[in-house]
């Protein structure tokens, strides 16, 4: 008998180790993400705040920290730079300028991009600044603010192919990221409530790579024959010397917003008013307009749809 | 050892005169040490390499300037692994008690332990343990602070991911080991009425661990390119590991294949150290076990070559090799700790 009950209690222990793993790393203090952050006026939207509401923006404003995820796999909107090992780009800036006027400093998550999208973040960050195009789909899981812009989507083709415009493209494969609006749009099911979207280019095969940059990196090793991305992705690859050029104008424009997780479990709609008021103010004082004319080197937070 | 064969056979029908040549220079070639013919061979590759890597014109200064970023990650890939091995050895020790027991609840977990671990990959249950364990657990309507405690980290989800699946491998690594130990000792164990923990402990395991060691080395060092898969986890930079910071810089300069070269002599540095520590420990431990007391030198040397032989691949056999001549005083550091 002595034996076996031996032999449960390592089953046991086998089990109790599994958890005591988890908890001593829940224990370890979180090294804060190599990042910019916004510096804490101490007033901002936070001034206003009601912290005894015990809601996500009190939760918020108390602590003075604000989580906010990143996929810095996507320059010019978020990548890291390795000489300072902090996050920049048009997405971060805007966080940050975000995070400055809430009154609270950013603390960087970097979540894969499916999980954001996905909903359901568990509290792990509080607001997504991702250049996240609002879609029927995710509308269903993730609150959004007024777009902070609207993107321009483009397909590109390597450098001196013969491949003069979309109509060029049947028969062709065009590489695209899994999962992202532009594989929807080439696939024929992109729903973006209140926008109108051109037919994709008849006749293509459409294959999923994990980022743009795989996708570009397939074109330039010839797997694909085109690609389709962001116009600012695209052009911002070809300045960092990638052997590829972009085919005709942008197919379409997309709104991209801020998001926040519908199925928080504290109560976030006073944080999405308060961010979308934000992203309102920084389109009417010009501030938008500024950092995309630094980023992109044009203005395209102008909603293409009025004007 | 069949292929030799083969070519031998194919070449000595036609060959009537070029035979003697050939045996000639077969002649001449013996007086050149083995050693040496396997270093010009690495030499020939590392030149072959080389001037391919200098035609697909890659980014070398891209290359230079990023390799302290990337070599950063090295403190975190080593901690990944160090911590997984750890946990995949505890596990797989009780795994294989399990897998050795006649308790039906321990044979029974153990064994869908090993089975699932075994039998899904690695990249699939690292993505289930971050992103599908909190759903889970939220969904149960367990208290708020159990659900917390279980929305893991990437980089701890990864190392609970790693050292569950090596785990689960290395559970058969430890049940073989266990029952390589002689019957007759853990008779003599009973016979001396030893309870099983005694037993266990004094006798079977210690034991065991001489076959166990090895394996388990190998296990490590495959764990260490397999810390690469927590780089999809979405960790943040402060505890990127080496894969995760080469994806960084090539996403940022839209230079792929230069960052995963990197990513990649860098693995290859690392694990080429580790193999070299591994080799050396595994002849130590095998040290009290070969009967080198009345044999010479040259019979031991021959008898090595044969073993190393027989059981090396790839460069696993040109090492042992080169070690040979240390092995030879072997007798002396007998017994010395490690």
């Amino acid at each position: 008998m002595r034996k076996f009950r031996f032999r449960s209690i390592l089953v046991l222990v086998a089990a109790l180790s599994l958890v005591a793993a988890a908890c001593g790393g829940d224990d370890e203090p979180t090294e804060p993400a190599g990042g910019a952050t916004g510096g804490t006026t101490g007033t901002g939207a936070c001034a206003d705040a009601d912290t005894a509401a015990g809601d996500l923006l009190a939760q918020i404003c108390s602590d003075g920290v604000i989580r906010v995820s990143t996929d810095p796999a996507y320059p010019p909107q978020s990548s890291l730079n390795p000489e300072t090992g902090e996050y920049e780009g048009f997405d971060i800036d805007v966080a940050t300028e975000i995070a400055n006027r809430l009154g609270a400093t950013i603390e960087w998550e970097t979540p894969k991009w499916e999980a954001i999208i996905a909903g359901n973040w568990q509290g792990r960050w509080d607001m997504s600044v991702g250049s996240m195009t609002v879609t029927a789909e995710r509308a269903e899981v993730l609150d959004f603010t007024p777009a902070y812009y609207f993107t321009p989507a483009s397909i590109a083709v390597s450098e001196g192919s013969e491949i003069s415009s979309a109509d060029g493209l049947d028969g062709m494969t065009v590489g695209v990221c899994s999962g992202c609006t532009y594989d929807f749009f080439l696939q024929g099911s992109l729903d973006i409530p209140g926008f109108e979207f051109p037919p994709p280019p008849a006749g293509i095969t459409v294959k999923g790579y994990d980022t743009d940059t795989t996708a570009f990196q397939a074109l330039e090793s010839g797997q694909v024959d085109a690609v389709m991305s962001a116009t600012p992705t695209i052009q911002a690859a070809i300045d960092k010397g990638r052997p590829m050029q972009l085919l005709g104008e942008p197919l379409f424009s997309e709104p991209l917003s801020v998001a926040f997780d519908k199925s928080s479990e504290v109560d976030q709609a006073s944080l999405v008013e308060a961010v979308s008021g934000i992203v309102e103010e920084m389109h009417g004082d010009g501030t938008l307009s500024d950092m995309s004319m630094e980023w992109y080197g044009e203005d395209i937070t102008i909603d293409p749809s009025t004007g | 050892m069949a292929t030799p064969e083969v070519g031998a056979g194919e070449t000595r029908p036609p060959a009537q005169r070029p035979q003697g040549r050939m045996e000639g220079i077969s002649q001449a070639s013996a007086r050149i040490p083995f050693k040496l013919k396997v270093a010009v061979v690495w030499i020939v590759i590392f030149l072959v390499l080389a001037f391919l890597f200098n035609a697909a014109d890659f980014d070398t200064q891209f290359m230079r300037d990023r390799a302290d970023f990337v070599l950063k990650g090295l403190t975190y890939t080593i901690l990944i692994a160090l911590a997984s091995i750890v946990l995949a050895v505890v596990l797989a020790l009780l795994g294989a008690l399990g897998r050795l027991s006649r308790n039906p609840v321990a044979y029974g977990v153990s064994g869908f332990y090993a089975s699932f671990f075994r039998g899904t990959p690695l990249i699939v249950q690292l993505f289930l343990i971050t992103f599908a364990l909190p759903v889970i657990v939220g969904n149960l309507g367990l208290p708020q602070s159990f659900e917390e405690l279980l929305t893991l980290d990437p980089f701890v989800a990864g190392i609970v991911g790693l050292g569950l699946n090596y785990g689960a491998y290395m559970t058969e690594i430890f049940r073989a080991g266990i029952q390589s130990v002689s019957h007759g000792q853990t008779e003599a164990a009973d016979a001396l009425g030893m309870t099983y923990p005694q037993k266990m402990k004094r006798v079977v395991l210690p034991q065991a661990f001489r076959v166990i060691i090895p394996p388990t080395g190998n296990e490590f060092i495959a764990m260490m390119k397999d810390t690469a898969l927590v780089g999809f986890l979405g960790v943040v930079v402060a505890q990127a590991e080496i894969f995760r910071r080469a994806q960084l810089v090539a996403a940022a300069d839209f230079k792929p294949i230069e960052a995963y070269l990197l990513a990649a002599g860098m693995y290859w540095a690392l694990t080429a150290v580790f193999t070299f520590f591994q080799s050396r420990l595994e002849r130590r431990i095998s040290k009290g076990y070969v009967r080198g007391g009345t044999t010479t030198a040259k019979e031991k040397k021959a008898q090595f070559m044969s073993a190393s032989a027989a059981g090396g691949a790839g460069g696993g056999a040109g090492m042992a090799e080169i070690d040979t001549e240390e092995d030879v005083s072997g007798p002396e550091l007998k017994g010395q700790g490690h």
